[in-house]
């Protein structure tokens, strides 16, 4: 099953940088409001927003902090506005008490999380904020696949009322690549006829996000006790609904490799190459962080002799492979934290031949089963 | 030229102010405007003057399974022998070299590559403009593989310029043109490994 | 001005006091005896009403006691994380330009958690009214010490009263908001007598039609009572008020763009 946001095929092939390609997957998304503060490699996503905004009649703001921007998302939310942010680790880190905010007083937003590597795994798909909420994650592997996810997630926002998040990083940020863009043909959604429009004043009826949700003396809301527990079962819901993943050979491979984002794309290439040559390997990737397509990878992880966790950092989906495996005693992780010199980026451990040794000395070792 | 499922990869190698990331940029979307699909991924850090440069430009007629980060090249271009230890590394064997021999000497790039030597500095300062290195080594290049026309390489060149750089853009064709005429007469040395 | 003939009857029929609230409050509020809050709200509704803005208004309302007029008010509205409704608003007035926004928040809510949302929003000039209802303590939470309370004031976390030793300085935000280039209206007033109320009133409605000028940010700061926080009671709240808080706090309009530039 693939995240695919359908995209005519007949747009004409771009060569853009990948934060020009998700501004503009953004706008044509009708996105219209964006706030941010800058954080490299999240940057080149703000300044594309500053260009491309004010002709599409909307607005990008260069917040002060990327907790103002956070909530100046929410306000323009509020008003039934397709809206979004971004940043990267620290700055995603400062956005986590609005980001739980707005899961628990339901005004869908998107954040773009150009991440340095893939240390913010455990921050994206479990949170800082508060409450029983969770962020629909999307981790695209490269530029063209950053550009359908955009498209996607801006839907699945207003679908579920909800912050979602993509997960990107440097390579994705800063590589330029063909794309083709249009707009998205997606479901039609609901109207939006809980948004803030102003004019229901005086009327008895007029509109509250809240995430307390007491409503009115004359006209009670669920309470903080009954609306908490609805949202609780609406991520429930979701967490059924919007599992995506890929994966290849896993069902003849003894060794299957686990990786999402970028390191999923290097996986494949790995993959492929190991395969040509004829080892037995596959691989699986997550698509949504959260939610993890547990059952999808215990399936198909029931035949695999070994399984190989990938990712640039100390083993945080390691957590989510271990608990949906078929076999825990087949899991080895072959990540690890990597860091380019600069710290805004990779270092050394995301390069096929590096990957492919990790594999391939993993395949020598003997196996549990 | 390409088959349907093969994809070009080229490593372009040098150091800041030679035009590395610029000249990977016109071969990339030149070969975009053709209707294929490329990919440049630029070695994050390498903009300032002296320092290291790379860029590594993919074409293919399908989307691209390369990655931005190339496990290995088919193709190099060398500006520079201060950064080029990456070509051993990455240089697939029999893979075509271009070197820019008036800094670089080919013979050191050792067997198992076509290479080409171009004096590509001494050829700019000949023209009178000593920054135009980068594309009469592009223009060698391109006449070498053919991987798109010279008038796309030439449209893109123009299309790339910002507006206060377009008085650049007749330079810039002029050294496209004689790298292009410099590689009919480019003897490919070195032994080719099977 | 005619006198009130007392030879004949009223033509309409007589109210109570009670009654005259603004159709815009939908209950009772669950605010303590002798707080100030209820006042301010009262004369914003009204103000909202005068100036025929009910079915044009979001309001975006901060964290303090004032948190529980949500479920009173009948304007829509924007019940947002603590110190930042001047970011919020911000949001939603460039996406609803048409709307009036206004902000109602506390000393705690903009001066202690918020204190960059409301200065970068003033210097923006975001076309939006913030109210601050400043009781100089963090009354929701039990009188705690804020960025507003005043010098010797006695709080639960300066027992002995608030000293510039050890507690530093008190913060004039309305006085830095006021210093600001894109703020449009600046005043404070307070709700501790008829008259200020009606002063405060008028300040509140200048502040509105300021924003609907396109002047920029709107700030009325309201002083206003906390008996309970302030531990006396609810009838020595108004002269407790006189007495601490309008020295540090001088009431009065302390930036007009639009009188500056007549
Ligand atoms: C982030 C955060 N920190 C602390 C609180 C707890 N809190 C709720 S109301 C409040 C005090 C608000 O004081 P003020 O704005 O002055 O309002 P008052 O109750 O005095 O009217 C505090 C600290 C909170 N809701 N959120
Ligand atoms: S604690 Fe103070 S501010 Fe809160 S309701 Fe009571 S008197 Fe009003
Ligand atoms: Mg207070």
């Amino acid at each position: 099953m693939s995240a695919t946001a359908p995209v005519a095929e007949m747009a004409p092939l771009e060569l853009l940088e990948g934060s020009t390609a998700i501004a503009r997957a953004a706008i044509l998304s009708n996105c219209r409001f964006f706030a941010g503060y800058p954080m490299s490699p999240f940057t080149g996503l703000l300044e594309n927003m500053a260009k491309l905004m004010p002709a599409a009649g909307g607005v990008c703001i260069n917040a002060e902090s990327e907790i103002e921007g956070v909530n100046m998302v929410i306000g323009a939310a509020s008003t039934g506005a397709r809206a979004a942010t971004g940043s990267c680790g620290q700055g995603i880190a400062l956005m986590q008490e609005a980001v739980a905010e707005a899961a628990l007083n339901e005004t869908p937003l998107v954040i773009f999380n150009m991440a340095r590597n893939q240390q913010d795994y455990f921050q994206c798909t479990r949170g800082g904020g508060w409450g029983d909420y969770r962020t629909l994650t999307l981790a695209p592997k490269d530029v063209p696949e950053a550009v359908e996810h955009t498209q996607l997630l801006f839907h699945l926002a207003d679908k579920y009322r909800a912050p979602v998040i993509l997960y990107g990083d440097p390579l994705i940020a800063q590589t330029r690549v063909g794309v083709r863009l249009a707009a998205p043909d997606l479901e039609p959604l609901a109207p939006k006829d809980w948004a803030l429009d102003g004019t229901m004043g005086g009327t008895g009826k007029s509109r509250q996000v809240w995430t307390w949700a007491m409503g009115k003396v004359t006209d009670p809301g669920l309470g903080p006790d009954g609306h908490w527990r609805a949202v609780a079962d609406k991520f429930e819901m979701i967490a059924a609904a919007e599992q995506r993943w890929e994966s290849a050979y896993a069902d003849e491979a003894e060794t299957l490799v686990i990786a999402f984002g970028s390191a999923a794309k290097f996986t494949e290439y790995v993959v492929d190459e190991l395969r040509a040559e004829g080892h037995s390997v596959g691989w699986f990737r997550p698509i949504t962080l959260w939610p993890f397509p547990g059952a999808a990878l215990a399936q198909a992880t029931r035949s695999s002799r070994r399984v190989l966790v990938y990712e640039l950092n100390a083993g945080q989906m390691l957590d989510d492979v271990r608990q949906f495996v078929h076999d825990r005693d087949t899991v080895r992780f072959i990540g690890g934290v990597s860091i380019h010199e600069s710290g805004l980026s990779y270092g050394p451990l995301l390069d096929a031949p590096v990957l492919r040794d990790r594999i391939l000395a993993a395949m020598a070792q003997p196996t549990e089963r | 030229m390409l088959d349907s499922t093969s994809e070009h990869e080229l490593l372009i190698l040098g150091i800041g102010g030679q035009g590395i990331q610029l000249i990977g940029k016109t071969l990339a979307q030149a070969a975009t405007s053709s209707g294929r699909h490329a990919m440049l991924a630029a070695e994050y850090g390498g903009e300032m003057r002296g320092g290291p440069s790379q860029a590594t430009v993919v074409i293919g007629e399908r989307p691209l399974r390369s990655l931005p980060i190339l496990a290995s090249a088919g193709s190099a271009i060398v500006m520079h022998d201060r950064f080029c230890g990456v070509v051993p590394e990455r240089l697939r064997a029999g893979g075509l070299l271009v070197v820019n021999s008036s800094i670089v000497d080919p013979a050191a790039a050792g067997d198992g590559y076509r290479v080409g030597g171009l004096p590509a500095t001494d050829i700019a300062r000949e023209l009178g403009k000593p920054q135009t290195a980068g594309f009469i080594m592009l223009g060698a290049f391109n006449a070498l593989t053919g991987l798109v026309t010279h008038e796309q390489l030439v449209d893109a060149m123009r299309s790339l310029l910002p507006p206060y750089r377009i008085e650049h853009a007749d330079s810039n064709a002029a050294a496209l043109l004689a790298g292009s005429d410099a590689a009919r007469d480019l003897e490919l040395s070195g032994t080719v490994a099977a | 001005m005619s006198v009130i003939n007392t030879q004949t009857p009223p033509t309409g029929p007589a109210q109570k006091v009670a009654e005259f609230h603004t159709p815009l409050i939908l209950g009772e509020h669950g605010l303590c005896p002798g707080c100030g809050e209820p006042v301010a709200l009262r004369i914003l509704l009204e103000t909202l009403q005068e100036l025929n803005l009910v079915q044009r208004t979001i309001g975006v309302v901060g964290h303090g006691c004032y948190g529980s007029f949500v479920r009173i008010m009948d304007i829509d509205v924007l019940q947002c994380l603590h110190g930042r409704a001047p970011a919020c608003a911000t949001g939603i007035k460039r996406m609803r330009p048409d709307t009036a926004v206004f902000t109602l928040q506390g000393d705690g809510d903009m001066v202690n958690e918020g204190l960059q949302e409301v200065i970068h929003a003033a210097a923006r000039g975001e076309n939006v009214t913030c109210i601050l209802l400043n009781n100089g303590v963090f009354g929701d939470t039990g009188g705690q010490q804020t960025a507003t309370t005043v010098l010797g004031q006695r709080t639960k976390t300066s027992l002995e009263g608030r000293d510039a030793e050890k507690h530093g300085y008190p913060i004039r935000i309305a006085d830095i908001v006021a210093s600001v280039d894109g703020a449009g209206y600046v005043a404070r007033g307070a709700v501790n007598t008829a008259r200020e109320v009606m002063r405060t009133k008028r300040l509140i409605r200048n502040a509105f039609e300021s924003q609907l000028a396109g002047e920029g940010l709107s700030l009325v700061e309201i002083l206003t009572m906390c008996p309970t926080g302030w531990f006396v009671t609810a009838p020595d709240g108004p002269d407790y008020l006189e007495s601490s808080m309008t020295a540090a706090y001088p009431l009065g309009v302390l930036h007009s763009r639009s009188a500056e530039a007549n």
